[in-house]
């Protein structure tokens, strides 16, 4: 009767397309990753096994620590700008009573459906130093305070250029964490109302500590974006002015795609690689340890 | 108290209506300049309506600039990854949820090893590998690596949704005579629509956007999508601010649309996918 489910030839159609596409597109440059990080490899030859020199060479490059110092600046700001405000928006439009919740709802996600070119070449035209809205805004409201937003050698233009990927994901964040506080149960709320307690103590007390494992999820998010971000840099600067905004992903390719030093490229990946893990780790360790039962 | 209450409360819709124009006023912004000339960006109305609109800006983005070709190619390359993905992440997620055979939960802990690998972790061996095999510069070059990148997540899905559809379904249509074949595409697939929806909503999203194997993989002009064609074109415009933002308006509507008609479904499927990842 069940023998209909032991059929190998079936098992292999069904099974192999799927085996096979992984195993070649997925499973075996990461593997050829970790292998060619010790090759100094000019990716047409088999290259030469060097050890760990990448990974020495690696940790005395400058380039390599400015480009880790924008990865967490990246995530740092991500993180508070997405949590916060995102915290802030879904909690409030969670609120029966707030006037056109669906409307803002739809305004804050539309960001997020956009693909990541119009975002930044919007942003390169807002960041505009003399035709851009910001300084024509600064300019409208009398304020003396024009910039060249994406020009400075200092934090500036990592801040600047992190500001886009906030706008434009704010929105994901604030969707994940209204999904997760619309699945408590009402009866968590019940005792709180009959203590009269405000929406404010509320939310602290019983909302946020239960959506520690939604939260999880989006600190992970946040900060690989920021550990891993790259579109942003190849569109927006560069890497530059100078090497002010390169990020690990950045230097990456540009030491493969256009230094030819491929061997080095991945050790770059796999440093970044090993960096998200750690970070996931620590997450993992330190929040929702144990899920919180009311 | 009640008069606090009151006026935090204020204070509170009116942050979220300021935020509801940081959020908005950029893209109506590029919309209203995508309809002006330079004179008007620059000087004489950078922030306001359109005084004439300038459709013509639209005609030029159509017929100087490649904006019509990176459409198709966006297009082909979306229909095909998808066509794909559904495909095999079904066929696996059926084997892998129903069937018996060997090394089944060994091959399922394998394919989902794909959620936590991210994509520029094998950026560089894939550039090479697709290089010596032949197919850099082709749709398939974008294709295959999407095909397999969003295997992990939609065989998720599936499997999930299969194992909660009751046996004697199987087994009854198997008493009636359908082969195993036909038990998976005319029984089986049909009670999955909902997953299908989901899968094919953020496959589409993260295909359509993607950008960094599409930058490195595909160099020449004639394959590129949309996120890169649209890059291709800042240099060759930064002159011309109208017919740019005409582009990038063009390139939108797809996704905007989307999410207005689908909203929750588009939420949903976006903020399943990273529940699962996370």
């Amino acid at each position: 009767m069940r023998n209909f489910k032991n059929n190998p030839v079936a098992t292999s159609i069904f099974v192999l397309p799927a085996v096979l596409t992984f195993s070649m597109i997925v499973a075996y440059p990461l593997i050829s990753t970790l292998l060619k990080s010790f090759y100094e490899w000019d990716g047409i030859t088999a290259g030469t096994f060097i050890g760990f020199g990448n990974f020495s060479r690696l940790f005395k490059d400058d380039l390599f620590y400015t480009s880790l110092r924008n990865g967490f600046i990246f995530a740092l700001i991500l993180t508070v700008f997405q949590l916060g405000l995102g915290t802030v928006m879904a909690l409030t439009i969670l609120n029966g009573k707030t006037f056109g919740r669906n409307t803002l709802r739809r305004a804050y996600f539309i960001p997020v459906v956009l693909s990541v070119t119009v975002v930044c070449q919007l942003w390169l035209s807002m960041y505009n130093p003399e035709y851009g809205l910001f300084n024509k805004l600064f300019e409208l409201l009398g304020i003396s305070y024009r910039q060249d937003w994406l020009s400075s050698m200092s934090v500036t233009s990592i801040i600047a250029v992190t500001m886009v990927s906030s706008w434009q994901s704010m929105g994901y964040q604030m969707a994940l964490i209204y999904a997760g506080a619309k699945s408590i149960p009402e009866h968590f709320y019940e005792a709180a109302k009959i203590d009269g307690a405000t929406t404010f103590q509320t939310h602290m007390k019983i909302t946020i500590p239960l959506l520690a494992e939604t939260y999880k999820i989006c600190l992970i998010f946040c900060i690989n974006a920021g550990l891993n971000a790259f579109a942003h840099m190849q569109i927006m600067t560069k890497g530059g002015p100078g090497t002010s905004t390169y990020t690990l992903t950045y230097m990456m390719t540009r030491s493969a795609f256009r230094l030819d030093e491929y061997g080095y490229g991945c050790a770059i990946a796999v440093t970044l690689v090993l960096q998200c893990l750690l970070v996931t780790l620590i997450i993992n360790k330190f929040i929702a340890r144990e899920r919180l039962t009311y | 108290m009640k008069i606090l209450g009151k006026s935090r409360s204020v204070l509170f819709q009116s942050f979220l209506w300021i935020y509801f124009l940081i959020s908005l006023y950029p893209l109506v912004y590029l919309l209203f300049f995508s309809l002006k000339n330079n004179d008007e960006i620059f000087y004489t109305n950078p922030l306001g309506f359109p005084m004439h609109l300038r459709f013509h800006n639209y005609v030029q983005a159509i017929t100087q600039f490649d904006i019509a070709r990176y459409f198709k190619n966006s297009l082909i390359v979306s229909v095909a990854s998808i066509v794909f993905i559904l495909a095999f992440s079904l066929m696996f997620a059926y084997a892998a949820a129903r069937l018996e055979w060997r090394l089944k939960g060994a091959t399922y802990s394998y394919l989902l090893l794909g959620l936590f690998i991210p994509t520029q972790v094998i950026l560089i061996p894939l550039a090479v590998l697709m290089r010596d095999i032949g197919i850099a510069n082709s749709y398939s070059a974008l294709i295959v690596p999407y095909v397999a990148f969003n295997l992990s997540f939609s065989s998720l899905i599936f499997y999930g949704f299969f194992r909660t559809i009751p046996v004697e379904i199987e087994e009854s249509a198997y008493m009636d005579g359908a082969n195993i074949y036909r038990i998976f595409m005319q029984i089986m697939l049909p009670l999955v629509k909902p997953a299908v929806a989901t899968v094919t909503i953020f496959a589409f999203l993260s295909v359509w956007n993607e950008f960094p194997l599409a930058l490195i993989l595909i160099t020449d002009q004639a394959h590129k999508t949309l996120p890169t064609g649209l890059l291709s074109f800042s240099g060759q415009f930064s002159t011309e601010w109208g017919p740019m933002g005409a582009a990038m308006v063009l390139s939108s509507i797809p996704m905007i649309v989307l999410y207005l008609v689908l909203g929750d479904q588009v939420e949903k499927a976006l903020t399943v996918g990273s529940a699962v990842k996370g």
